[in-house]
């Protein structure tokens, strides 16, 4: 033992120097632990440094070592140095995980200016320093006549609202700037690509001089004026004698905010920095020596005068004083962020990834689709990580609250100081709330202006580390609601997500702007329309018509749906750059509005307001202003008379559409938007799932209630006259179990009884009655035969005595024994019992027998049994495979399918929407013939449950109320279909259905496609993940899902135009090689089918008449049997797709395995006809006789196909 | 269609007139190997008949010389129609369809599937044509197969025994239905006599029509057979109590007569004198009683005990010396070194892949 250990010390040591080997012996021996702390620093020396790079020289002759016997692989072996193992420890304990951050390092480079590209721009920048200094002053003259003067080159000044007059005492002139300053993000290489091909921004700060600035500027928009006249002039300037284009860009459209944009004219000269894909914004600027009066912008200060209320005390103009302020701002924020990037060695890699994923989800600028306020806004995200690392100014206003917020320290890791600001943003509002806190970041100098007027004034405060502004000015509340929405929405995933799910992806990677996946409901707003009167002091303060207009909606709209939402997010197109020569920047013509409900308020029927003693108090008066002739005094059954507004719906599906409701309400009632203009895609979603008018009114008149509801309570019923029988059967009934979709929520269509009374005078077309299975399971009994044979004739006899019992126990009751498909063998479990109720419900039961489990494993098994007595390979074969389908059928239908049918039916009652969620994706995949054929119903339920149970399955972390799940089947729908789009199905998938004891536990799945089908879903009960899936889809449906998918995700994310058309993503395409189309007259479900003729109903309701001889057949759907007959017949030669729900269609593709010419062989296994001989030939060749497989299929069909038509491939 | 050739290796081409096309089928005189040895390997030996598989058996049930091996059969041929189609040559004993839904690769002859698909047949009230025919070679055949599959030993006793007469099944009530099949499948045609045979094999000078039998097609058909499913309750406990009957006559039987060796009895001994023994009860038992044997883990991995409850005790202590300790502190670290480095392949991979570009 002794020599064994000197050996391996010898190996040790022999890798590397005698330093190595102590330090790695000194580890191993002190402590416990692997790593510890303290020897990495001691060894971050230089010596170890170049000891490491020895090593690297020494390593041929210790690979010749003869004591080395690993040799080759040496290098791997050798244990990590010390500074490796610092970084590895690092990575895995300040970071998420140690891929984490190697996937954050990978992300970095890619949203950066690229440091080669940059000379180019400094050539630019210092000739544009040189021309700005250089520029020629300008005479002061009126403001309009100096317009006009500008006019003539073809330059427009934006001048802002209140807009100058001929009449104006001041003057505009202009002088060269005293100070050109690179600024913000750039200049503190800071600097975040953006979305959507969006330049990076070089910010040239042009400071003007003071001169050209008077005391009173700060009044009536004058300083705005002076400023826009300087940039125009500078604009005229640069367009005439430097190569480069010129734009105005003002953010949020506000012409206050206008800037000058430069961009690099494609030329390939010496200043060209297109490369580098950045733009210069020139701002300019006020000097601190400026004569403005810097205490008459506090937020209280009210500074524009409107003639018609001269004299009067003014409501205060806090965004018009907050603007003014933003220009002293830029150079004041360089310092500060300089030095917080100085002092935070994070901060850098924290801010871009805070601001990648503020990107991704359309929080600043640059996207075609952002979130309202968030524009413009760049500094607000740094001073954000400000707040965090140098903490919180204390403030009267918030005084009394104990405990201040702590900074955090400054050597965070850049994910640290990332999960903290979404810890601030996301906390739940009760700690922390953008509404109720004014936010002051630590400043140096303390208040510049009093803190109780920042809350008085503004919604929402965060003013910045200078105590200069307040960065949310402007910013509605509903969007901070929603940032804060986002954050939590990504906490939840760093935190629940398992190892398999790529989280980084998730939050930093995926676009998450699509409207469709992101909001329960989406409502498109046309506001090219309308004009609303809005106060002439709110535009004035706004700067523009549209902020005004927005800040007011979004101020109603939290008012009205008060805590129906977690998040309400206003959204529209960010702002564009435009000519030099354009005055106004353009009006927004459309809003989309996002709307994420809170489950448990959203469909509430009643919005109660104040109670009626306080009729005249002010909040009365605001309630009814709010809601006008909706509002309505109302008396409760508890004896409260309240003011309350009522929101009357018919059916469920309508009071999903309340939220919508109420903002089509409001939007009309307080600025007169017109119901046309206000879309939402709700109620075509709706129309999907519902059966025509017509039929429900032919169904209605025979005195049929359908529904889930009606179905499970006349399956509640026949449970207890089933039980009621109990000593009438042979055993006692243990169990009844229900494993039908229509018992669960979920079929795409609600079901629907008809009574046999009326059941003839039912159209032909609209005959379908879909039998619902439950299984029964009795008490055990020694009794039963121990022979397969036997038991199903035991069942039959069971069936019968039952069905008699029945009938004789309740009268309206038929039943009537199936003794099911006699072609399958006479193991497998076929017979059923249909039972119909008086009500017109039609049930199929059958038997579990627990003992048939083991006695087809027994045959199964005992190919390896070696002492089994030779039985005849011939039959044996045959038995086995037999038994083996018996078993599959068995495990699914007794072992899966009520387990299933329990987690869904849960899954139903705790998701409000997942029900909606499974029915619309069954319906899509149905009416692109994919369903049933190809995949199957549970194979949808489990897939749609995906987005419901999140990562941990329910009861654990994930309650309806997290961010993560949909609460609208539209959105649960476009969730599926965005997984669909880019699934990879050889990575299997694990959904929680099932409630689990610990959510951790996920099983090791492997993907096992085979040829029948190539998706693996598996969930705790199924750990191989094939029970729904194993016939289907293969790879060709598989594939043909995908593209649907995206096909269908593509029309989704159009949100400019006119609203998609929703029928069109369920159009069926036709592309096949044959099209099989069957006669609807005979097909008792054709009312299901997608763009149903009515008239086949309505004609055949006429001449029911005629078709008198055919009796009523419960669960009767020719269709589907010919289509099994059809797939069992042409399994080799043809590939079927159709609709499971009526569909009057069948298409088909030949299988490319056969479709050449092959040498004869006898049991080829499909039709085939000789090819016309050559000469000379010993081998004879066939080819597939396509034509006389069409005539066999129309033979097969005959009375159902009506026509068959075949594409030329 | 005037270029087809006459014949394609070996096989007369007969074409079938359909309405818009022409049908072929491959026809070729049936001969059963002489081998003994089952070789269902190979193509042809679809043809493979229950001569060789009962050894003994006396008469074929496809006899040479008048057996015509039909390939490409119309998926839904009924036998009357194929009966109709050749008429023309002569008379036709009866037709066997072969590999009824048996798949091509098991080891399958001819005749068990053929019977097999008779009595299925009987059951599910497809015509009784050929369960008729089939009587006399099923009698035979099952005599020499007292261990075949369940199905057939509901039928045995009919023949085989001259004990008391067993309970009769009460069938259910049959309509006639077509058995729709796989396409391209084959089938055997026995004519009465040779010369029809040669009749049939000559080349066809041009298609004739493929007739048609009583039998609804279609929608009709699908509506037949949802009926037939559903017999009225009486058939259904007439056939479910004969079924039952039969099974408790045969159990009582096989009981009585020892040759259930499968069940109870005496045990079995073979010809070397050897105790067949399998699993059941508790410890196991020979094949109608006497020796046990001793499990299900026995019997398949011939093992008696799983070893089970004490794991071995390591021999070694893990952490007792010094270099162990070293040794698998080091194991850890270079387990750590070893996670990262997957990581960054991991990672490098994705980026070449062009992942990490977010917009």
């Amino acid at each position: 033992m002794a020599l064994n250990l000197k050996r391996k010390r010898e190996k040790a040591a022999a890798a590397s120097n005698k330093k190595r080997h102590h330090s790695l012996t000194h580890l191993g021996s002190e402590d416990a632990s692997p790593i510890d702390a303290s020897h990495p620093s001691e060894e971050e020396t230089p010596d170890d440094n170049s000891s490491a790079g020895e090593e690297g020289a020494e390593e041929i002759p210790v690979g010749d070592n003869a004591h080395e016997s690993h040799g080759a692989d040496h290098k791997s072996k050798k244990p990590p140095t010390g500074e490796e193992l610092r970084v590895i420890k690092d990575a895995a304990e300040l970071y998420r995980s140690g891929s984490f951050k190697l996937q954050i390092d990978a992300l970095l480079p890619h949203v950066r200016p690229k440091e080669s590209r940059k000379p180019p721009l400094d050539r630019f920048l210092h000739s544009l320093h040189a021309f700005l200094v250089s520029l020629p002053s300008l005479p002061a003259q009126n403001p309009i006549v100096a317009a006009q003067n500008l006019a003539k080159q073809g330059v427009a000044v934006p001048y802002a609202l209140p807009l100058p007059t001929r009449e104006s005492k001041w003057r505009v002139e202009f002088e060269k700037p005293s100070d050109v300053t690179i600024v913000g993000t750039w200049a503190n290489q800071l600097s975040v690509k953006q979305k959507d091909g969006v330049q990076f921004g070089v910010d040239v700060a042009i400071e003007m001089p003071s001169t050209l600035f008077q005391e009173k500027d700060y009044l009536d928009g004058r300083f705005f004026h002076k400023r826009s006249f300087y940039l125009a002039t500078i604009a005229a300037a640069i367009s005439t004698s430097m190569s480069t284009d010129v734009f105005y860009d003002a953010a949020q459209g506000d012409p206050r905010l206008s800037v000058l944009v430069l961009r690099p004219r494609n030329d390939g000269s010496q200043n060209d920095f297109s490369k580098l894909h950045a733009e210069v914004r020139i701002i300019p600027t006020l000097p601190p020596s400026s004569p403005i009066p810097l205490h008459r912008l506090s937020p209280a200060h009210s500074n524009v005068r409107l003639s018609a209320e001269a004299g009067r005390q003014q409501a205060a103009t806090p965004l018009y004083n907050s603007t003014i302020l933003l220009s002293t701002f830029p150079k004041s924020e360089l310092l500060f962020t300089h030095q917080l990037k100085e002092s935070s060695p994070a901060f850098r890699d924290a801010h871009t990834l805070l601001r990648v994923w503020a990107h991704q989800r359309g929080y600043g600028g640059g996207s075609n689709i952002c979130v309202r306020g968030f524009e413009g806004k760049g500094s607000w995200w740094s001073s954000l990580l400000g707040l965090l690392v140098t903490g919180e100014e204390s403030s009267q206003a918030n005084g009394k609250k104990a405990s201040q917020r702590r900074p955090l320290g400054r050597g965070l890791s850049s994910y640290q100081l990332f999960r903290a600001a979404l810890d601030f943003l996301g906390n739940p509002p009760a700690k922390h709330n953008f509404a109720d806190n004014a936010v002051f970041v630590k400043a140096t100098n303390g208040h510049r202006f009093p803190p109780e007027e920042y809350a008085a004034h503004h919604p929402a405060v965060f003013v910045d580390p200078t105590s200069t502004v307040n960065l949310l000015a402007g910013v509605p509340l509903s969007s901070l609601e929603s940032l804060m929405h986002d954050a939590r929405k990504t906490l939840e995933q760093l935190n629940g997500s398992s190892a398999n799910e790529d989280v980084f992806a998730e939050v930093f990677l995926k676009d998450q702007c699509h409207l469709s996946t992101r909001f329960d409901a989406v409502i498109r707003v046309d506001l090219s329309r309308t004009s609303p009167s809005l106060s002439a002091l709110a535009v004035m303060d706004h700067g523009s018509f549209d902020s005004a207009l927005l800040s007011e909606v979004s101020a109603i709209l939290r008012r009205g749906l008060g805590d129906r939402t977690q998040a309400i997010t206003i959204l529209h197109p960010s702002s564009a750059v435009r000519a030099i020569s354009e005055t106004q920047p353009g009006r927004l013509s459309r809003i989309h509005i996002g709307l994420n409900y809170n489950p448990e308020h959203a469909f509430r029927l009643v919005d109660h307001g104040p109670s009626a003693e306080e009729q005249q108090s002010e909040e009365a008066t605001r309630f009814r202003e709010l809601w006008g002739e909706k509002a309505e005094l109302r008396r409760f059954k508890d004896g409260r008379i309240l003011e309350s507004v009522v929101w009357e719906v018919k059916t469920s599906d309508e009071r999903a559409h309340i939220p919508a409701t109420i903002v089509r309400h409001l939007l009309h009632r307080h600025f007169g938007i017109a119901a046309d203009d206000i879309q939402t895609l709700q109620t075509p979603f709706d129309a999907l799932l519902r059966l025509p008018d017509d039929v429900v009114q032919l169904h209605q008149n025979s005195g049929s209630l359908g529904g889930f509801k009606a179905a499970i309570s006349a399956f509640d019923d026949v449970v207890k006259k089933l039980k009621a029988l109990d000593d009438q059967l042979p055993l006692a009934l243990l169990n009844i179990s229900p494993v039908s979709e229509y018992l669960r929520y979920t079929s795409a269509y609600s079901p629907l009884p008809i009574p046999t009374s009326t059941a003839l005078a039912v159209p032909e077309s609209l005959r379908y009655l879909p039998a619902i299975e439950i299984i029964l399971e009795f008490e055990k009994s020694s009794k039963w035969p121990d022979d397969l044979h036997a038991i199903q004739k035991i069942k039959l006899a069971f069936f019968e005595s039952i069905a008699t019992a029945l009938m004789a126990s309740s009268p309206g009751i038929k039943a009537s024994v199936v003794v099911g498909d006699l072609r399958t063998s006479g193991v497998q479990d076929q017979a059923g019992l249909e039972i119909v109720t008086s009500q017109g419900w039609a049930f199929l039961a059958r038997i579990w027998h627990d003992r048939e489990a083991t006695l087809l494993d027994r045959i199964i098994n005992s190919n390896k049994n070696p002492l089994r007595p030779v039985l005849s390979d011939t039959s044996f074969g045959k038995e086995r495979r037999e038994a083996n389908e018996a078993r599959d059928l068995y495990t699914r239908r007794f072992i899966h399918a009520p387990r299933h049918h329990r987690a869904v039916a849960n899954l139903c009652h705790h998701f409000s929407a997942y029900s909606g969620a499974v029915r619309l994706v069954k319906r899509w995949l149905a009416s692109h013939w994919l369903l049933q054929g190809h995949v199957s119903e549970e194979a949808v339920e489990i897939l749609c449950a995906k987005f419901f149970v999140g990562t941990s399955g329910i009861g654990a972390s994930s309650t309806e109320n997290a961010p993560t799940v949909p609460k609208s089947k539209e959105r649960a729908f476009a969730l599926v279909v965005e997984f669909l789009k880019d699934w990879k199905w050889e990575e299997p998938l694990f959904v929680p259905l099932y409630e689990s004891s610990d959510g951790s536990s996920i099983p090791e799945v492997h993907a096992l496609g085979s040829k029948q089908g190539v998706w693996t879903i598996s969930t705790a009960e199924d750990k191989g993940g094939r029970m729904w899936t194993s016939s289907g889809p293969d790879a060709v449906a598989a594939q043909r899902v995908r593209s649907l998918a995206r096909a269908a995700w593509n029309i989704m994310q159009k949100t400019d135009a006119e609203y998609y058309d929703v029928k069109g993503l369920f159009n069926p395409l036709d592309d096949y090689h044959i099209l099989i189309e069957l006669d609807p007259s005979v097909l008792p479900r054709y009312y299901h089918c997608f763009n149903a003729n009515p008239r086949i109903w309505s004609r055949s309701g006429d001449a029911s008449g005629r078709r008198d001889g055919s009796p009523f057949r419960i669960g009767f759907d020719p269709a589907k049997l010919f289509i099994e007959d059809l797939e069992r017949t042409f399994a080799e030669t043809l590939k079927f797709f159709y609709d499971p729900y009526g569909g009057d269609r069948i298409g088909a593709v030949w299988l490319p395995a056969v479709d050449k010419a092959r040498p004869f062989r006898a049991l080829g296994g499909f039709s085939s006809i000789p090819l016309p001989t050559e000469k000379s030939k010993d081998k004879a060749l066939v080819t597939l006789n396509k034509q006389s497989i069409l005539d066999e299929i129309e033979r097969m069909g005959a009375g159902l196909v009506v026509k068959i038509t075949t594409r030329q491939q | 269609m005037s270029a087809l050739p006459k014949s394609v290796s070996g096989f007369t081409v007969i074409p079938v007139a359909y309405a818009r096309s022409t049908h072929i089928l491959y026809a070729r005189a049936h001969a059963s190997p002489k081998s003994k040895s089952n070789s269902g390997a190979n193509l042809n030996t679809g043809v493979n008949t229950g001569a060789n598989t009962g050894a003994s058996a006396k008469s074929k049930p496809l006899p040479d010389g008048r057996t015509l091996f039909l390939v490409n059969v119309p998926p839904d041929a009924t036998e009357r129609e194929i009966v109709l189609f050749f008429k023309h040559c002569g008379t036709v004993e009866r037709v066997v369809f072969d590999l009824d839904d048996v798949d091509v690769g098991s080891d399958v002859d001819g005749n068990a599937s053929g019977k097999s698909d008779g009595e299925e047949g009987g059951e599910d009230g497809e015509d009784g044509m050929d369960e008729t025919a089939d009587v006399d070679a099923d009698a035979d055949a099952d005599q020499h197969q007292p261990n075949q599959q369940p199905p057939k030993k509901r039928r045995k006793p009919t023949q085989a025994t001259t004990q008391p007469t067993p309970p009769k099944l009460v069938p259910l009530p049959s309509a006639p239905l077509r058995t729709l099949r796989k396409t391209g499948l084959s089938a055997h045609l026995v004519f009465l006599d040779a010369a029809s045979l040669s009749r049939a094999l000559a080349p066809a000078p041009k298609p004739r029509p493929w007739p048609a039998s009583e039998e609804p097609r279609g929608l009709a058909h699908y509506a037949a057979l949802h009926d037939a499913r559903r017999p009225p309750l009486d058939a259904v406990k007439a056939h479910a109590d004969s079924a039952v009957a039969l099974f408790e006559f045969e159990v009582e039987a096989a009981r009585r007569q020892g040759q259930g060796a499968h069940r109870r009895g005496e045990a079995v001994v073979d010809a070397d004198g050897f105790t067949l023994v399998a699993r059941g009860g508790a410890y196991g038992k020979a094949l109608g009683g006497g020796v046990g044997i001793a499990s299900r883990r026995f019997e398949l991995t011939g093992k008696t005990t799983a070893g089970r409850g004490r794991k071995k005790e390591a021999k070694e202590k893990e952490a007792f010396y010094a270099f162990q300790k070293a040794e698998k502190q080091r194991k850890a670290i270079m387990d750590l070194k070893k996670g990262f480095e997957a990581d960054k392949a991991r990672i490098e991979k994705m980026r070449e892949a062009r992942r990490f570009k977010p917009y």
